[in-house]
């Protein structure tokens, strides 16, 4: 049991409370465990539906909440809306209504405009679940990040690691930022700086070179993807070029060993761009780590969520 | 035949209201003003407390008319200007068509004078439908009396076309109005590049956008010898540009909208499009340099901007949903509300900005309270009270930043 307040929906990673994190990385370790059995279900969701609505093409989250419900024993419906069929923002107040007619008590939600889980939770009494919005954030990503780095390094208070490349469009680097934050973990980020935001939180400390990071000894580095189709203008001069400046090259892996840092990445990987094929066979790499633990945190994260649809 | 009685009368001449009563002839037309005034057969309205303000004159309206009916109409625009206290208005030219020829104006003037409410002049375009790519036609507005020209929120890019716009303006001594922005700057942004649009998520809009582009217009305007007026303006370095160039002598004034003197950024929480409001909302410091310039006279004009959108319009995404909010009906409220009531300015300042200058800047004489001349001004009571929600609004959009808040103040009546 806990004393928590029931919560309906996951929006956002500023408003969690730090018993809240608690309790969702809490759960997350025995349905980590789970996977190890030959039965990797529990019933705990039996006869309830998810729907995962996703206005984004994604594959990697999107199968993610579909298996972390199935394990819940839910139904998932998947519902993927092109964004070339829909007139933007206009028919959102539409869709909600036929959201409301599927029943549906948990609602997945991707979209490409910032704050459309919000307008999607006030309107229905299903949990929402923001996957990603905008640049805004994407909190299960922050959840398994805070995980997977919780995993290696149990004493994680007061640990450092950098997140290098394009933190201006990136939800991934806001929403993981500002929950290692609330954990006690120190952030420095690096990458060009036309895509370092003035505007981001003062925990947020930046570094002018490779040579920075390494000497501020990282405990985990963390390369962002480089959102080559969300770009509406030119902030750096070549893919080429943003790989020699910014990339993890054998040079920069040799450092990164030689300090015993991790290495994390919220996916798809541009091979030759954030990292180079050889630092991807790197063996202290947590890239698959993060994406099973993605598949617990979510299941932790359903267990969690009240919705209000449920009289039982 | 009306009396006024126990009133005090606020006019531009000094922060001093004047108690005195008021007669008003069945024609509309003060007979006289001065200290207990006989009543004889006039019916009496008993005005204690309240103060008479002459009518404000909002420079900066959409009304909606032609083809965005469904947001605003003429009549309703006209309804919300009075119950706000507004009685002369300026109306922008961003309807479908847009009115960028002298056959256009002619049916929007004659589409006003049918309806015989508050006077509303029709702006005309810079450019033909507001494309920015050619001038519009110039002597057929001026030959019908176009109050300015001004493409409303589409800022024209190419400096080239704007400074032959200014030159051929100059020809008509006709007012060019700049809405100051730099599109290859403001691309997609929605909200202040900055703290909140890292924390939003949303696309920033940065200030130097509208920095640049005071510059610009100010230079051109420097160099044609054209009138110039700056639309909504929102940061103190825009001001001290303006500044600098009224010190030079250049003919500029400029406007600053209720909604950027009392809301900055840090009231845009979850996502509430009622503040997507044009320019973005800025730094809670920029407030503050908004009313040192319309103290110090460097600001000219108070303009409400008002934009109505119909609500599903505005219950898309932060993003998506349409700039602007409903604003002829909160702006004389929360002016007395935020500055008046607190003690930061006084009426006449307000009728200097909201009546007198904007009248003067479209070549209309300001108007006051005394005898001889047409009633025009409202019955404002201070010690009212007036809850902004759906219900108080004569607009057809009571979408606004406003919604919910309880207004020092009330307009009893307004005369026209």
């Amino acid at each position: 049991m806990n004393d928590l307040k029931p919560r309906k929906d996951l929006l956002d990673i500023e408003s969690l409370e730090l018993d809240e994190i608690e309790y969702v990385l809490g759960n997350a370790v025995p349905f980590k465990q789970l996977f190890q059995r030959s039965v990797k279900k529990v019933p705990t969701l039996r006869g309830k539906t998810v729907l995962n609505l996703f206005y984004e093409p994604s594959t990697r989250t999107s199968s993610s909440f579909e298996v972390a419900a199935n394990r819940m024993s839910a139904d998932v419906t998947n519902f993927s809306v092109s964004s070339s069929s829909i007139t933007k923002g206009e028919s959102l107040l539409d869709t909600i209504e036929t959201l409301q007619a599927m029943q549906s008590d948990y609602i997945v939600i991707r979209h490409q405009a910032a704050g459309v889980p919000n307008i999607v939770a006030k309107h229905t009494g299903a949990s929402v679940i923001n996957a990603g919005d905008g640049y805004h954030a994407h909190p299960t990503q922050a959840l398994l990040d805070t995980m997977t780095f919780r995993e290696v390094h149990p004493d994680y208070a007061g640990k450092r690691i950098a997140i290098i490349g394009d933190v201006l469009h990136s939800r991934v680097a806001r929403s993981t930022s500002t929950l290692f934050n609330k954990q006690g973990i120190e952030v420095g980020v690096l990458g060009p700086g036309a895509l370092i935001p003035e505007g981001r939180p003062d925990f947020m400390q930046r570094f002018q070179s490779w040579e920075d990071v390494f000497d501020w000894k990282p405990h985990a580095i963390y390369l962002l993807r480089v959102q080559m189709e969300r770009q509406e203008g030119q902030f750096f001069p070549s893919i080429a070029e943003y790989h020699k400046m910014y990339g993890m090259n054998s040079d920069r892996l040799v450092s990164m060993r030689k300090l015993g840092a991790y290495l994390m990445h919220p996916g798809p990987v541009n091979r030759g761009v954030e990292v180079t094929d050889e630092a991807m066979g790197y063996e202290k790499s947590l890239i698959s780590t993060q994406v099973e633990n993605g598949i617990a945190v979510r299941m932790a994260v359903l267990h969690w969520l009240k919705p209000e649809t449920q009289k039982d | 035949m009306r009396l006024f009685k126990n009133g005090k009368i606020a006019s531009e001449a000094g922060p001093g209201l004047v108690e005195a009563d008021v007669l008003v002839n069945d024609e509309g037309i003060i007979l006289e003003v001065g200290p207990s005034l006989k009543e004889g057969d006039a019916e009496v309205t008993d005005c204690n407390g309240c103060v008479l303000v002459p009518g404000m004159f909002d420079l900066h309206v959409r009304g909606r008319e032609p083809g965005h009916e469904h947001k605003e109409t003429l009549r309703t625009c006209a309804e919300a200007a009075l119950h706000g206290g507004i009685t002369g208005l300026v109306l922008m030219p961003d309807t479908s068509p847009p009115i960028d020829s002298g056959n256009q104006l002619k049916s929007i003037q004659d589409r006003i004078a049918e309806l015989g409410s508050i006077e509303m002049l029709q702006a005309g375009c810079l450019t033909k439908g507001r494309a920015g790519e050619e001038l519009a036609g110039y002597s057929g507005l001026a030959a019908l009396g176009v109050p300015m020209l001004t493409d409303s929120d589409k800022a024209i890019s190419c400096p080239d076309l704007l400074r032959r716009c200014m030159e051929y303006a100059r020809d008509f001594d006709l007012l060019v109005t700049s809405h100051c922005e730099t599109p290859a700057l403001a691309k997609a942004g929605v909200v202040n590049e900055g703290r909140l649009s890292y924390r939003l998520g949303l696309p920033g809009l940065p200030t130097i956008s509208q920095e640049i582009a005071v510059e610009r217009d100010l230079a051109l305007a420097r160099h044609t010898g054209v009138r110039l007026h700056l639309q909504q303006i929102s940061t103190g370095m825009s001001l001290d540009a303006v500044r600098l160039s009224k010190r030079a002598g250049v003919r500029v004034s400029c406007e600053v909208s209720p909604h950027h003197l009392i809301f900055s950024e840090d009231d845009v929480t979850e996502y509430d499009t009622a503040f997507k409001i044009h320019p973005p909302l800025q730094k809670k410091e920029e407030t503050e340099a908004l009313l040192a310039g319309l103290l110090d006279d460097t600001i000219d004009v108070l303009a409400s901007g008002h934009a109505p959108h119909t609500a599903f319009e505005k219950s898309a995404d932060f993003g998506s949903a349409p700039w602007g909010a409903s604003a002829l009906e909160t702006s004389v409220l929360a002016i007395y509300d935020r500055f008046i009531e607190t003690g930061r300015f006084n009426w006449d300042l307000l009728i200097r900005k909201y009546s007198s200058a904007p009248r003067n800047l479209v070549g209309l004489d300001s108007i006051s309270i005394e005898s001889g001349r047409r009633a025009n001004f409202f019955v404002f009571d201070p010690e009212a009270e007036t809850v902004i929600n759906r219900d108080y609004f004569r607009s057809k959009c009571s979408v606004t930043p406003f919604s919910g808040q309880s207004l020092k103040g009330a307009i009893r009546e307004v005369l026209v």
